[in-house]
C-alpha cells in the first residue's frame, strides 16, 4: 500500500526528472540516437544559459518569497497575540473573517488588486507583488500562530509580567523563543504559497527579467504550444522544484506538525 | 501606562488592526470593485475608462452560452474531483497514520505534489499526457495498444485535467485528516478493539463521525479553491478543446487579458464569487445540519 | 541560614487589603475581601476550587484588575501599579519557568531586564544558588530538572527579586505526598520571618495548617473566618469552616428545629449507657487508627478511634457536651453552646 502511495505521488516527478536528463531522440524512441549518448546535462545548460536565465526566475521568487514571510510573520504575530488574547463578539467575528478568507480562490481578486497596482504604480514591482501575497498568507497564519500561542501555558506570560516585562519584552524574550516551532512552519507555508502563486504574479509583472517562476514557466509553456522543447522544460521544473523540495525534506516534521497542530487547536 | 489598567480588548484590537486592514484592502475592497465594475461598460471601446452601463453587462451573462458552458464545466470539475480527493485523502490519511518506520518521510513525499507550483506541475502533465511521446503512451505502446490523445477530446481531456487536480490537491485533503485522526485519543479505539469490533467498524462507528468536522473542513476548503480553478487549466489545456475545460476563472481572465473588456471580466468574477458564497452556503447549512443531528 | 535570605531593604508594615473585589460581567468572582498580613506573616488562602484563592492571589500581584477595593503594601497604596512595579514575587504551581532558558539563565532574565549590572547580578544569583543548592544544576534546563528541583528554582527565582510580598499559588500540588510533608519546613524557613509577608494558596487543610501563621477560608469569593489553625478548627465560624476543616469530615446531625449539631469523628467514644444506640457497618484501618462507619437513627456517623480498641457490632456512642459545635440550621453560622 505505501509502495503504491509513493509510485503515485513521486512517478510524475520522476518522470519529470528524467525527461531533464536524456537527450531528445532517447526521449522520444527509448535508446541512444544519432547523437551517441542517452543521458545528457544539456537542457540544463540551456534554461541555464537562456535569457533571461531561469536563475533569474529563481532569484526573483526567492525575493518575493522572502519579503512576503517576513512580512506576514510581522503582521501575524501581533495579530494572532491580540486574537487569542481578545474575547467575546470580536473574537468570533474576526476568527469567521480569517477563515472565510483563507478558504476564498484568490484568482477572483485579480482584476480588482490589477487595476490597484496600476494606480499606485506597483506593476512591474518585485517587492510590491510581497503586499498581496502577505494579505493572501495572512488568514492562514493567523490562523497557525493564534493556535500556538493558545498552546503556550498562561503562567509565562504573567512570570514574565511580574518581573516587569511589557509586551514587547515578553514577545522577545519568552513567548516568541517558545513559538520558534511554529513560527518556521508558518514561515515555510508563506513562502511556499508565495512561490508558487500565479495569477497576481502573471497579472502584475509584465517585463520578461521581473518574472517569478510560475509565470515565468507558463510563458515559456504557452509560446509554442505544439513544438514544445520538452527537455528544456523539465529542466526548467526540476530546478523550479528543487528549493521546495529540499525545503519540505528539510522541515518535513516542522511542516506536517505545524499544519496538523494547527488544525487541531483552531 | 499601567498595561493592565488598559481596557485589554482596545489593546487587541489595535494588535490586530494592521493585519486586518491589510486583509480589508486584498480582499473587501477588490469584491466591491468588481461589483461596481460589473455595472460599467470598460473595455477598449471606452478606452478602459468606466461608463454606467447600468445592468448591460449582466443582461449579457444571461445570454452569454459560453458563460453557462464554463459554469456547467467548473461546476462538474468541482464536484467530481473534490469527491474524488475526499476519498483518496481519506484512505491516504488513515495510512500516513498507521505507526510505522520513516512515517515522516513517507508523509513529507506525499504532500511533494501539493508542495510544488501548480503551473510547473500542470506542464509536466501536458508531457505526460503527450501524444504519442508521453509515458503514458509509451505505456500503451508498451501494451501494444495505440497511443491516445489524452488531451485532443472534451471528454478525455476534462476527466484528465480532473485526475491532474486530483493527484496535486489529494495530498492536502490527506493533511488535514490526518490531523483529525491525531486528535483522536487511541484509548477510544483501543477500547473498541477490547469490544471485538473490527477495523471496518471502528472505522465506520468511531473514525468517521469524529472526523466529520475535518471532513466539512476539507470539503468547504477544497471546494472553494476547486470553484476558482485556474493555474491548471490555463497551462495544462488553455481551456481546450472546444471549451471542455475552461473555467469561469479562466473565462474571467481572458476577458480581462486578452479581450480587454474589464466590465464583462468584473461580471464574472462576481458571478462567480456569488456561486461561490452559494456553495458553500448550502454545503455550510447541509454540514450543520448534520452535525446538530443526534448520532445514532 | 535565616539571615543570608535576601529581604526587603525597608522595615515593612505588611500587606493591608481593603473591601478587595473582582468582578467579571454578571459574576463575582470576589466580594469585599478585608485581610491584613503582618510582615513575616505566613497567610494561607484555603478553600475549594473556585472559592476566589487564586483571583485574590492575582488581584495582590497585579495580573489581574481589581473592581473596587484598596491593597496597601508596606503603607502604600500599589493598587493602580502594574504587574512589574510592585516587587511582589509569585510561585506559580506550574512553576512558570521558561522551558528555552538554563536555571541561571531563567534566574537572570528579570533582572536583566531591570538592568542591574552584571557583576551585581551574578553575585546575587550565585547567592540564590547557593542558598537552595541549585549551584550544580545551574546550567540545566528546566525539562531536564525534577520536580522538587524545578519548584527550588521557582523559589529561587521569586526571592532573587528581593520582593515586598511573596505570593505562592499551590506551589507543592505537583510534588508527591512525602516530599510535600519534607518541604514544608524549608519553605517555612526560607519564606516566612523576614520582612516580607507572605501569601500562600492551598486547597490542602493539612498544608495549610503547616505552613500558615493563620488561614483564611473563603467560599464563593467571600471571606468565611481567618484565624490560627486550632481557632478554625475549635471554634469555625460556621457549617462550611468546620466541614471544610477537619479530616475525616465532621458529621452533621439532622437539625432538630432551628438548630443542628456538628460532631467531629474523633469526638465520639463508645459508652456503656445513655447516648445514641448504633450498629457498626463498616471499619476502615488506618494504621495508628481505625474510622468506623455506624448507622443510628440519627443517620450514619463516623467515627474515629485507636487501632487497636475492638467494639461489639451493637454499640452505645457518646461525646463530651464541650465539643458539641451548635449551628444555625438556616444560616448555618456558629451558635454559642448551649
Amino acid at each position: 500500500m505505501k509502495g503504491l502511495l509513493l509510485l503515485w505521488s513521486l512517478a510524475p516527478l520522476a518522470w519529470q526528472l528524467y525527461t531533464s536528463l536524456v537527450t531528445p531522440e532517447a526521449l522520444v524512441s527509448g535508446s541512444v540516437g544519432t547523437s551517441g549518448s542517452f543521458w545528457t546535462l544539456e537542457n540544463y545548460r540551456q534554461v541555464w544559459l537562456a535569457d533571461p536565465p531561469i536563475w533569474r526566475y529563481l532569484l526573483n521568487s526567492a525575493v518575493v518569497g522572502a519579503a512576503t514571510t517576513a512580512l506576514t510573520l510581522t503582521l501575524a504575530v501581533p495579530c494572532a497575540y491580540g486574537l487569542q488574547r481578545q474575547g467575546g463578539r470580536l473574537r468570533w467575528l474576526v476568527t469567521l473573517a480569517l477563515l472565510a478568507t483563507a478558504i476564498f480562490p484568490t484568482v477572483l481578486l485579480f482584476l480588482a488588486l490589477l487595476q490597484l497596482a496600476r494606480a499606485l504604480g506597483l506593476a512591474n514591482n518585485l517587492l510590491a507583488l510581497s503586499l498581496p501575497y502577505t494579505a493572501l498568507c495572512l488568514p492562514l497564519a493567523v490562523l497557525l500562530l493564534r493556535a500556538a500561542f493558545a498552546d503556550l501555558p498562561p503562567d509565562l506570560e504573567d512570570a514574565a509580567r511580574l518581573e516587569g516585562m511589557n509586551l514587547p519584552r515578553r514577545l522577545r524574550h519568552v513567548l516568541l523563543p517558545l513559538l520558534a516551532p511554529s513560527l518556521a512552519s508558518t514561515a515555510i507555508l508563506v513562502f511556499l504559497f508565495s512561490w508558487n502563486e500565479y495569477p497576481i504574479a502573471l497579472t502584475w509583472i509584465s517585463r520578461p527579467e521581473l518574472l517569478t517562476l510560475p509565470p515565468a514557466i507558463a510563458r515559456i509553456a504557452g509560446s509554442s504550444l505544439f513544438t514544445v522543447p520538452y527537455g528544456a522544460f523539465a529542466a526548467a521544473t526540476v530546478l523550479g522544484s528543487l528549493p521546495l523540495l529540499l525545503l519540505v525534506l528539510i522541515f518535513q516534521r516542522s511542516i506536517v506538525s505545524g499544519l496538523t497542530q494547527g488544525a487541531i487547536k483552531g | 501606562m499601567k498595561e493592565q489598567r488598559l481596557n485589554s480588548s482596545w489593546v487587541n484590537s489595535l494588535l490586530m488592526l494592521p493585519a486586518l486592514v491589510l486583509l480589508a484592502i486584498v480582499f473587501a475592497w477588490p469584491l466591491l470593485d468588481s461589483a461596481w465594475l460589473s455595472t460599467q461598460a470598460s473595455s477598449v471601446l471606452t478606452g478602459l475608462t468606466p461608463l454606467a452601463n447600468g445592468g448591460a453587462n449582466w443582461q449579457r451573462l444571461l445570454g452569454d452560452a459560453r458563460f453557462w458552458q464554463d459554469a456547467a464545466v467548473t461546476l462538474r470539475f468541482a464536484g467530481v474531483s473534490v469527491a474524488l480527493e475526499l476519498v483518496l485523502g481519506l484512505a491516504m490519511a488513515l495510512l500516513l497514520h498507521q505507526p510505522s518506520r520513516g512515517r515522516g518521510w513517507l508523509r513529507a513525499l506525499t504532500l511533494l505534489p501539493w508542495a510544488l507550483p501548480t503551473t510547473v506541475l500542470a506542464l509536466g502533465w501536458r508531457w505526460i499526457y503527450n501524444d504519442p511521446y508521453g509515458p503514458l503512451n509509451a505505456i500503451l505502446r508498451a501494451c501494444g495498444a495505440a497511443p491516445f490523445g489524452f488531451l485532443t477530446t472534451p471528454a478525455s481531456t476534462w476527466l484528465f485535467t480532473v485526475l491532474a487536480d486530483v493527484w496535486k490537491t489529494t495530498p492536502f485533503v490527506a493533511l488535514l485528516l490526518l490531523a483529525g485522526l491525531q486528535s483522536i485519543p487511541a484509548e477510544l479505539e483501543e477500547s473498541l478493539v477490547l469490544e471485538g469490533a473490527s477495523p471496518g467498524q471502528i472505522l465506520r462507528r468511531l473514525t468517521l463521525p469524529l472526523l466529520k468536522p475535518w471532513i466539512s473542513l476539507a470539503l468547504l476548503f477544497r471546494l472553494a479553491q476547486a470553484l476558482g480553478v485556474f493555474d491548471l487549466v490555463q497551462v495544462l489545456t488553455r481551456g481546450g478543446p472546444a471549451g471542455s475545460t475552461e473555467s469561469l476563472a479562466l473565462y474571467a481572465y481572458l476577458n480581462a487579458m486578452r479581450f480587454l473588456d474589464f466590465g464583462y471580466s468584473a461580471t464574472l468574477v462576481i458571478a462567480t464569487f456569488l456561486l461561490l458564497v452559494l456553495l458553500t452556503a448550502l454545503g455550510w447549512l447541509l454540514l450543520r445540519r448534520r452535525a446538530l443531528e443526534p448520532s445514532r | 541560614m535565616i539571615e543570608s535570605m535576601p529581604t526587603a531593604p525597608s522595615p515593612g508594615t505588611g500587606l493591608r487589603i481593603e473591601g478587595l473585589s473582582r468582578r467579571l460581567g454578571q459574576r463575582t468572582l470576589l466580594a469585599e475581601l478585608n485581610l491584613q498580613v503582618g510582615p513575616g506573616e505566613c497567610l494561607a488562602l484555603l478553600g475549594p476550587s473556585g472559592c476566589g484563592k487564586t483571583t485574590t492571589l492575582r488581584l495582590l500581584a497585579g495580573l489581574d484588575a481589581a473592581s473596587a477595593g484598596r491593597i496597601l503594601l508596606d503603607g502604600r497604596d500599589i493598587t493602580q501599579q502594574s504587574a512589574g512595579e510592585r516587587r511582589v514575587a509569585m510561585v506559580f504551581q506550574s512553576y512558570a519557568l521558561y522551558p528555552h532558558l538554563s536555571v541561571a539563565d531563567n534566574l537572570a532574565l528579570g533582572l536583566r531586564i531591570r538592568g542591574m549590572p552584571s557583576k551585581e547580578r551574578e553575585g546575587r544569583i550565585a547567592a540564590v544558588l547557593e542558598l537552595l543548592q541549585l549551584t550544580e544544576l545551574r546550567q540545566r534546563r528546566p525539562a531536564q530538572l525534577s520536580g522538587g528541583q524545578r519548584q527550588r528554582v521557582a523559589l529561587a527565582r521569586a526571592l532573587l527579586r528581593q520582593p515586598r510580598l511573596v505570593l505562592l499559588d499551590e506551589p507543592m500540588s505537583n510534588l508527591d505526598g512525602q516530599l510535600r510533608e519534607e518541604l514544608r519546613p524549608e519553605l517555612r524557613r526560607l519564606l516566612c520571618g523576614g520582612e516580607q509577608p507572605v501569601v500562600y494558596v492551598t486547597h490542602d487543610q493539612q498544608e495549610a495548617m503547616g505552613m500558615a501563621d493563620r488561614i483564611a477560608v473563603l467560599r464563593d469569593g467571600a471571606l468565611q473566618q481567618v484565624g490560627s489553625a486550632r481557632e478554625l478548627y475549635e471554634r469555625p465560624a460556621n457549617r462550611f469552616v468546620a466541614a471544610f476543616l477537619g479530616r475525616p469530615a465532621i458529621n452533621l446531625l439532622p437539625a432538630s428545629g432551628p438548630r443542628q449539631l456538628g460532631l467531629r469523628p474523633e469526638h465520639l467514644q463508645p459508652v456503656r449507657q445513655g447516648g445514641i444506640a448504633a450498629r457498626l457497618q463498616r471499619r476502615e484501618w488506618w494504621g495508628n487508627q481505625q474510622l468506623l462507619w455506624l448507622e443510628t437513627a440519627q443517620g450514619d456517623l463516623r467515627m474515629l478511634v485507636a487501632a487497636d480498641q475492638s467494639l461489639p457490632e451493637q454499640l452505645q456512642l457518646g461525646w463530651r457536651p464541650e465539643h458539641e459545635l451548635w449551628f444555625d440550621s438556616h444560616s448555618g453560622e456558629r451558635l454559642a453552646a448551649l
